[in-house]
């Protein structure tokens, strides 16, 4: 009897109260930060607060999801006409595209968003059939991370230069028991940029790419197979750890932090790794990055630098609010270099000075940014339909797993190519 | 009761080395739940850490908004588990011992009621529950849940409502009770080993749901105890130490549910139980 | 009273019925028909889009491998559960249901947690069990001398399959024991009684009358397990996401990729036509076998 009381009390009160009574919002907000203490999301509660203290009446509503349900959950509120009247989004043709083909967002006014240092190419990204619809946040560079003192234990002198010399590392690590170098197997992401970046090297062009994807050009060019085939090169030599494929974001990262591995190849948003208490005092003072390096008798240079910028802000088409959304966006692109610098949180897409207390990693980052004489724009597999992005992911996961060969690889994504252009 | 004997302690014996292997997993997120976040997935299944970090319990529980959310979750889990329960009961009593022309329709129907996948129900159900306002409330999940277990729920009770003799029914008939009446003091209580197996897969399952729950919840104060480990994932990396002590705090309950309730399972069978 | 009986009262059968059929059509009726209607187009899952007629459908059936890959695995799965989880997890609770009250609750509560675990902390664990470095099932097979036998069961073409087919299985094993056991205490002790009196070992006991008694039973469970293994999502996604190269690919996660995260929504939704046809065709054959052998009535 105890248990239906309850069942009946339950009942009551979910009937009783349709939903939190919300207060009169102003503006509603989206984000994939649903940690609000930590790095990105706290910075994003301290812009608010102080954008709230500076517009007394605005009122602010975040709903915050990770990666997945987000994109998910943006698709359904754009199709029931329901979007956030500011969320943070991708930049990449293949999310961002739809959404302004839809009619969803709404163009932003590029004078606006002047004197704010922007890096070169970072408003660019966000520009579709010539008008802006976005702003970017943070700029993300495709680098290694690496353990200092692993290296010195493992008698390397100096941070591998080209691929070959990288490959010599891995012999020298692990006969001391090191993994030589960690990266997230198992979303094929980070593989497929290593792959832009390994053609890049070889080609000199940042555009090959775009090109094969608007068919100028094909993926079973000579470059794109030898890209292929030095990253093949490299799985095989044993450089990265022996369960790449199921190794998720977290186990690598923390395979490099417990200093068990002695390079990480991931983006420039790790800056944190030097201020990162959850890992040794040992770790932090050892921890820094170096430039990708280059391929022997390719024709790219060490400072072109594959960069993108991921973290961007756009405002919804549909939005009832849309001079209070460009205002906070305003304020948000003049508070997020500094306080996202302080808090090592991100790398931002506008300028930012270098402090004295800045770890070792943190100031690498800004100088390996401050002497980049090229920067590639958003990697291939973000630059077609999400379907193309899906199959160059299961190709990659073929060619990594070694049930098909370089050749075989490139042949498919030439075919997913051809196949989203069409579309 | 199992005669003395080498035979009978080899079987104890292989019985207890069984329940260590099925507490181990309770025990390896107990232990990842009160290391730093940077200790973990390192090359040690099990390792002590050198100081317990308790922190982490209590970060799940403040950041983690775990009163909250547990506070909905044990409303919307609670309704859905009762009403799914009853219904089920119901169809299944009238699929197993009534006599109506459209019962083996109805068995087929709610077979392909199990079938359907919930990731394709999210986006036309997002737009036809708004119509009636039941997007963004508790009540708008509960309908949900109820719906997405009442096919296997109806399936366990017509397995075990098959083989009541009809003379139970037919006695009570006779001394004139009503059908509820019947129901509830003649079936009902011989259907107690289905009725604890209906609640706690019900109340597991929808216990952990997520998915619908992240799709038709927006406003943060009405969501579920899931949503707890979201709260520490980053945008790459997570403070995984946080998650994994929520996690904890979340399988406490349904475990101290299936305590309490597993020993009703004997409850009720008049003939009673299968013991030598 | 109607001539049918007490037994065919249509109130009742309506009072009884109705409620639960109200909340299935409702939850149920329109994203099934949705799934119609978008499987006949190339939607993304917003904005615009052509109806494209069958064209997915044709591609589904003759131009996609992952999914007869997918309708494979999901056989394999079947098959182990049903001939060796169930078994197994029926002898348990055989075993259970002999010894004292108070040992058996605890056990069986003890044995239920990995089921009552989410399965994000399931597929965690084994993940870290099966890492080829670091993970304990290699450590031991090194410690015994089989080396050879440590390898990435997880990321190996050949073992992958088998790997997450255990994962699922280990989880599955409490529920299976929690069916079977709640069967097991609704058998009569009358027809056991007749059964020792007629001189029957345990054995028999078990094979010729308990089991027969527990036929509808064990039929639901066989149905639960075909349709639960068709539609296996989280573990395989968290697990191996379907690799290596979609070996360990099953429908539930594969239709999720498609509508979701390759944007082809349209494409998705035919799939989980697709699937819906065949889960319940499935079911409607295995419960005519089901119902083909012969059972006592005790």
């Amino acid at each position: 009897m105890k248990i239906t009381a309850f069942v009946l009390l339950a009942f009551a009160v979910l009937l009783a109260q349709p939903a939190a009574a919300q207060p009169k919002v102003a503006i509603k907000l989206g984000d994939n930060l649903p940690d609000r203490s930590n790095t990105w999301g706290a910075v994003v509660e301290q812009i608010n607060a102080e954008f709230k203290a500076a517009n007394p009446g605005a009122e602010l509503v975040t709903e915050s999801y990770p990666d997945q349900p987000y994109q998910q959950k943006i698709k359904i509120y754009a199709t029931a006409k329901q979007l956030p009247d500011v969320f943070k989004f991708w930049s990449f043709t293949s999310l961002l595209k739809p959404l302004v083909n839809g009619g969803f967002i709404e163009p932003l006014n590029p004078s606006d968003f002047d004197k704010l240092d922007y890096l070169t190419g970072a408003l660019e990204s966000n520009v579709y059939n010539g008008k802006l619809y976005g702003i970017p946040v943070s700029a993300d560079l495709w680098v290694i991370y690496y353990n200092k003192k692993l290296f010195k234990d493992a008698g390397i002198e100096a941070p591998p230069a080209t691929i070959d010399e990288l490959i010599a590392t891995a012999a020298k690590l692990k006969a001391k028991g090191i993994v030589p170098m960690v990266t997230d197997g198992k979303d094929a992401w980070p593989l497929c940029v290593t792959f832009d970046q390994l053609a890049w090297r070889i080609s000199g062009d940042a555009t090959l790419p775009r090109k094969a994807l608007a068919r100028t050009a094909r993926f079973t060019d000579p470059v794109f197979v030898q890209a292929a085939k030095e990253l093949v090169r490299m799985i095989k030599a044993g450089l990265f750890q022996d369960d790449l494929m199921v190794s998720d974001y977290g186990a690598a990262r923390n395979l490099f932090g417990q200093g068990r591995a002695a390079m990480y190849l991931m983006g420039s948003w790790e800056l944190g790794l030097g201020a990162d208490k959850t890992f040794s005092a040992e770790f932090r003072s050892n921890v820094d990055a170096f430039k990708f390096p280059l391929v022997a008798g390719g024709k790219g240079k060490v400072d072109d630098l594959f960069a993108w910028y991921g973290g961007n802000y756009v405002v919804s088409a549909s939005s009832k609010n849309k001079a209070l959304a460009v205002k906070y966006l305003q304020f948000y692109a003049r508070r997020f270099p500094a306080l996202a610098w302080e808090k090592q949180a991100a790398l931002p897409a506008q300028k930012v000075a270098a402090r004295p207390g800045d770890t070792a990693v943190a100031k690498t980052l800004l100088r390996i940014v401050a002497e980049a004489k090229a920067t590639s724009g958003t990697p291939s597999l973000d630059l077609s339909s999400p379907r193309f992005k899906d199959d160059i992911e299961n190709a990659m996961r073929e060619l990594a797993s070694g049930l098909i060969s370089a050749e075989e690889f490139t042949q498919k994504i030439d075919v997913a190519a051809d196949k989203a252009s069409r579309r | 009761m199992l005669r003395p004997g080498l035979g009978s302690r080899l079987l104890h014996a292989g019985l207890l080395l069984f329940a260590l292997s099925q507490l181990f997993p309770l025990l390896w997120v107990f232990i990842y739940s009160i290391q730093k976040s940077g200790d973990l997935f390192g090359p040690e299944l099990i390792k002590l850490p050198a100081e317990p970090q308790w922190s982490n319990y209590a970060r799940a529980w403040s950041d983690g908004r775990i009163l909250r959310y547990g506070w909905n979750s044990v409303l919307v889990v609670t309704a859905s588990t009762a009403a799914s329960t009853a219904l089920s009961f119901g169809m299944a009593y009238a699929i197993a011992r009534l006599r109506w022309r459209l019962k083996a329709f109805a068995l087929t129907a709610i077979t392909l009621g199990m079938v359907v996948p919930v990731h394709t129900t999210l986006l036309p159900n997002f737009i036809w529950f708004g119509w009636f306002g039941l997007v963004d409330t508790r009540i708008g999940l509960v309908i949900p849940y109820v719906a997405f277990t009442l096919p296997i729920n109806t399936l366990i009770y017509v397995g075990q409502l098959h083989h009541l003799p009809e003379s139970i029914e037919e006695a009570a008939l006779i001394d004139g009770a009503s059908w509820p009446r019947i129901l509830w003091s003649v079936v009902l209580p011989l259907a107690t080993p289905a009725t604890v197996t209906v609640a706690v897969l019900t109340f597991l399952t929808n216990w952990n749901e997520f998915i619908m729950a992240n799709t038709y919840l927006a406003t943060d104060d009405l969501r579920t105890l899931p949503f707890s480990i979201i709260r520490f994932q980053g945008q790459y990396a997570s403070d995984y130490a946080a998650q994994f002590a929520c996690m904890v705090i979340v399988a406490l309950p349904p475990l101290a549910l299936y305590l309490a309730c597993s020993h009703r399972i004997m409850a009720g069978a008049t003939a009673g139980a299968v013991k030598g | 009273m109607s001539a049918r009986g007490p037994f065919g009262n249509r109130l009742v059968i309506a009072a009884l019925v109705v409620p639960g059929a109200a909340v299935l059509v409702f939850v149920l009726v329109v994203p099934l028909a949705f799934s119609v209607y978008y499987s006949l187009t190339d939607w993304a899952g917003f904005g615009d889009y052509q109806r494209i007629g069958i064209a997915n459908y044709r591609e589904i059936l003759t131009d996609d491998p992952v999914f007869w890959r997918s309708l494979r695995n999901a056989v394999v799965l079947i098959v182990v559960t049903i001939f060796v989880q169930n078994p197994i997890a029926f002898a348990v609770a055989a075993i259970l249901s002999h010894v004292s009250a108070r040992l058996s609750r605890v056990l069986r509560t003890i044995y239920f947690i990995p089921a009552a675990l989410s399965l994000v902390i399931v597929a965690k664990l084994w993940v870290d069990i099966f890492n080829p470095n670091f993970g304990i099932l290699n450590k031991v097979l090194i410690a015994v001398g089989l080396k050879a036998l440590a390898i990435s069961w997880l990321s190996n073409p050949h073992t992958a399959l088998g790997a997450v087919i255990w994962i699922i299985v280990w989880q599955g094993f409490g529920w299976a024991l929690l069916f079977f056991y709640a069967g097991l205490m609704t058998v009569p002790r009358d027809i056991i009684e007749a059964a020792r009196i007629d001189g029957a070992s345990v054995f028999q006991t078990y094979t010729r009358v308990i089991i027969p008694y527990l036929a509808p039973v064990i039929s639901a469970v066989i149905v639960i397990d075909v349709i639960s293994s068709m539609k296996q999502m989280e573990l395989i996604y968290l697990s191996t996401g379907g690799g290596p190269g979609q070996l360990t690919q099953f429908i539930g996660v594969y239709l999720y990729q498609k509508a979701f995260v390759a944007g082809e929504y349209g494409y998705g939704n035919a799939l989980s036509v697709v699937f819906v046809v065949v889960a319940v065709g499935l079911t409607v054959i295995v419960q005519r076998v089901l119902r083909a052998v012969p059972r006592d009535e005790g």
